[in-house]
């Protein structure tokens, strides 16, 4: 049977990690973001200075320690700089009283948009819920014809800080194989097949398959097929549970040395009562791929469903 | 190794599960000013930082040590980040060593720090390993770490017993850690019933998840001449092995014993167990522990569970292994090597408190990173040589 890549294509594999986080906010980024739920713009004011920083922050006086105090800082400024992307202008805006610039975007109509225009605060008008971050309830500026300049004052009655914020990244790669991995996990698919590397000053031969022997840092060159039985070396039985997990404890999870192999593979084993897995493995119990029954298969090590112990004591499967 | 590099000051945060009210950046920084505040020193004396943080996938923010910058009043300094995983916080060391070292810098800040309870941890650690061949499986390190223990059962007798031990000892001795926020003594018994979460690892064989920074000061010969009892570095290695190496030992670590045997010999150790005073070990697990005494020569191999049953490493003992508690008593993965440093360090400047090993003058640090792929291990004293 032939192998199913073509390889003038480029190997590609896709892979997505879907992280969840709680974000801690701080005092300043916390008081900005609950603040704007009340249509309010908050600053940070190093109390020696007068100096007004937009949005706060906890640290302005880096190691020193310095006194601040929150500010309602006006809805009103200008644009200092501004940039046109597909997704609208985005904008370094200047809040009058403030002595930094604060990234938005600019909404409405801004085909005239020019540095120095005066723009005042659009705020979102829905729920906050409908938001991705509170950050939205602040919807951009836009162009104002007012030229009242407004002034920053003392904040009363801060809201409680936003504490923590939930978020998320998901985040798609496409990892390329390369020739040995593009080769190995083609064998595996196409053909049932374990190939790993052989070294021509060591001898041993290497699994995965790879370019070069890590010891003696020469070309491997030479494919080798592999067997697919094996020996543990290692193994524990996994009962911890955590997110991103995929497989469904209890399970076993073994190093394995392939039969004429120098290296580890990490797998499951299965196939008996897991619920004896303490009794009936050992270091050195002898293990067989069990390969799933489907043709061709993924090209990944799941092709393989697990491996299943050769040779249990009596008591076993 | 160059020039004298002296350690002048350390801080530490007092270390939780979450810290919800500060940011990743307040935490560093909580860490830096105590530092500066034990070396009795402003960042006006820095002219270097170095930021040594786990993987970014922990906390969510890609390049914190920008971030970090206005923090730490740092503009216009040197900032450089170092991450190595869990031994990060020793790499980010070595750096800032290798800098006074070599005669460019002659005060170094280095901060570690880790804010693990924004993510999730494990997934995290998953995307450790290779994603064609490895990721699939991974449970952590607890998957791989369990297995590895298991194998050494049988040969050199690290009994389930042995690590309970270890935790024992180790929760014991976070009683007495300002800096820890695990306080709960355990038995041997309490362990042994604890539930199996990768077998033979047990819950209490765990350490707890942390928010938490560490920070040192790290200074040449001249520059730390009006500094009080500066430590002094006498040795610091951190090393490397083969990703998927050939026959590779399950039963010894060969980066760990690749770096120490490289600081014994710059630091003239020819007998560790009896010329270091205070030990400190960065184990994730009570089974890493037992494996680090045999890796660091403080007994042979197969000795480590006769070690522990002797009561050589209790914090009375002739060898006291984590009287800080290790990371049973707080576990920032980013900055548990540097606290590892820090703790050996105020050992041996006389500044430990409550868990401060009598007369100590010769610390001994080891750190881990990867899952055992990368060992570092540091000498440190209180006379220059
Ligand atoms: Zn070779």
């Amino acid at each position: 049977m032939g192998l199913l890549v073509d390889y003038d294509e480029p190997q590609m594999m896709a892979a997505t990690l879907t992280m969840p986080y709680t974000l801690t906010t701080g005092p300043a980024a916390g008081t900005f973001l609950a603040e704007l739920a009340n249509n309010r713009i908050v600053g940070t004011r190093i109390v020696s200075t007068g100096r007004v920083i937009v949005p706060p922050e906890d640290y302005p006086g880096g190691m020193s320690d310095v006194e601040t105090e929150f500010v309602e800082v006006p809805q009103t400024g200008a644009v200092t700089t501004f940039t046109r992307t597909v997704n609208g202008v985005v904008a370094l805006i200047r809040l009058d009283g403030a002595d930094t610039d604060l990234l938005h975007r600019v909404v409405g109509d801004t085909a005239g948009l020019a540095a120095g225009d005066r723009v005042a605060a659009s705020w979102h008008t829905g729920s906050v819920d409908e938001l991705a971050s509170p950050f939205l309830q602040l919807a951009g500026f836009a162009a104002t014809a007012d030229g009242t300049t407004g002034e920053v004052t003392p904040l009363s009655g801060p809201a409680e800080a936003i504490a923590e914020l939930p978020y998320s990244m998901k985040l798609d790669y496409e990892h390329s194989y390369g020739p040995y991995y593009g080769r190995m996990f083609d064998e595996l698919a196409s053909a049932r097949r374990i190939v790993g590397s052989k070294c021509p000053k060591c001898l041993n031969v290497l699994v995965p398959a790879r370019g070069n022997c890590d010891a003696c840092f020469v070309p491997t060159g030479q494919l080798m097929d592999v067997a697919d039985t094996g020996t543990i070396l290692g193994f524990s039985v996994i009962h911890l549970e955590f997110l991103g997990q995929k497989r469904k404890p209890p399970y076993v999870y073994a190093e394995i040395n392939l039969d004429g192999t120098a290296t580890r593979l990490i797998h499951n084993v299965g196939g008996f009562d897991i619920t004896k897995a303490e009794e009936l493995l050992d270091i050195g119990s002898r293990v067989r791929a069990v390969w799933k029954d489907v043709s061709p298969g993924s090209g990944t090590l799941d092709d393989i469903e697990y491996f299943e112990p050769i040779d249990l004591p009596s008591s076993g499967a | 190794m160059g020039r004298s590099v002296a350690v002048v000051g350390c801080g530490q945060t007092n270390h939780s599960r979450r810290r919800t009210d500060v940011t990743q950046v307040g935490l560093a920084r909580e860490a830096a000013q105590r530092a500066l505040a034990d070396a009795d020193l402003t960042m006006e004396d820095i002219d270097s930082v170095i930021i040594a943080t786990g993987p970014v996938l922990f906390a969510a923010v890609n390049q914190p040590d920008k971030w970090i910058v206005d923090a730490l009043g740092a503009q216009g300094k040197p900032v450089v980040r170092v991450t190595s995983g869990g031994g990060t916080g020793l790499a980010g060391a070595l750096a800032g060593v290798n800098q006074i070292a070599a005669g460019t810098h002659e005060r170094v800040l280095v901060v570690a720090y880790d804010k693990l309870s924004e993510g999730a941890l494990q997934y995290s650690i998953s995307t450790l390993y290779d994603p064609f061949w490895g990721r699939e499986f991974a449970v952590g390190i607890m998957g791989f770490s369990a297995s590895y223990w298991r194998s050494r059962i049988k040969p050199l007798g690290h009994t389930e017993e042995a690590a309970a031990m270890v935790a024992v000892k180790n929760r014991k001795n976070a009683m007495l850690n300002p800096y820890a926020h695990v306080k709960k003594e355990v038995s041997v018994d309490d362990v042994m019933n604890s539930r199996y979460l990768c077998s033979p690892i047990k819950l209490l064989d765990v350490p707890p998840i942390s928010d938490g920074a560490c920070a040192v000061v790290l200074s040449s010969e001249s520059a730390a001449k009006n500094s009080p009892d500066p430590a002094w570095i006498r040795g610091m290695a951190y090393m490397a092995e083969a990703e998927n190496a050939i026959r590779r030992s399950m039963r010894q670590s060969e980066p760990l014993t690749l770096a120490a045997a490289k600081v014994y010999k710059q630091a003239g150790i020819t007998n560790p167990r009896r010329q270091c005073d205070v030990v400190e070990v960065q184990e994730p697990y009570t089974c890493f522990e037992l494996s680090y005494y045999e890796g660091l020569g403080l007994t042979r191999e197969g000795g480590a569970a006769e070690l522990i049953a002797s009561g050589a490493t209790q914090i009375d003992g002739d060898i006291p292994v984590n009287p800080s508690g290790g990371c049973a008593g707080a576990n920032p993965i980013g900055a548990a090597a540097l606290i590892r440093l820090a703790e050996v360090v105020q050992q041996v400047r006389g500044r430990a408190g409550d868990h401060q090993i009598p007369g100590a003058k010769v610390g001994l640090c080891q750190a881990g990173g990867g899952w055992a792929n990368l060992r570092g291990v540091s000498v440190v004293s209180a006379q220059k040589n």
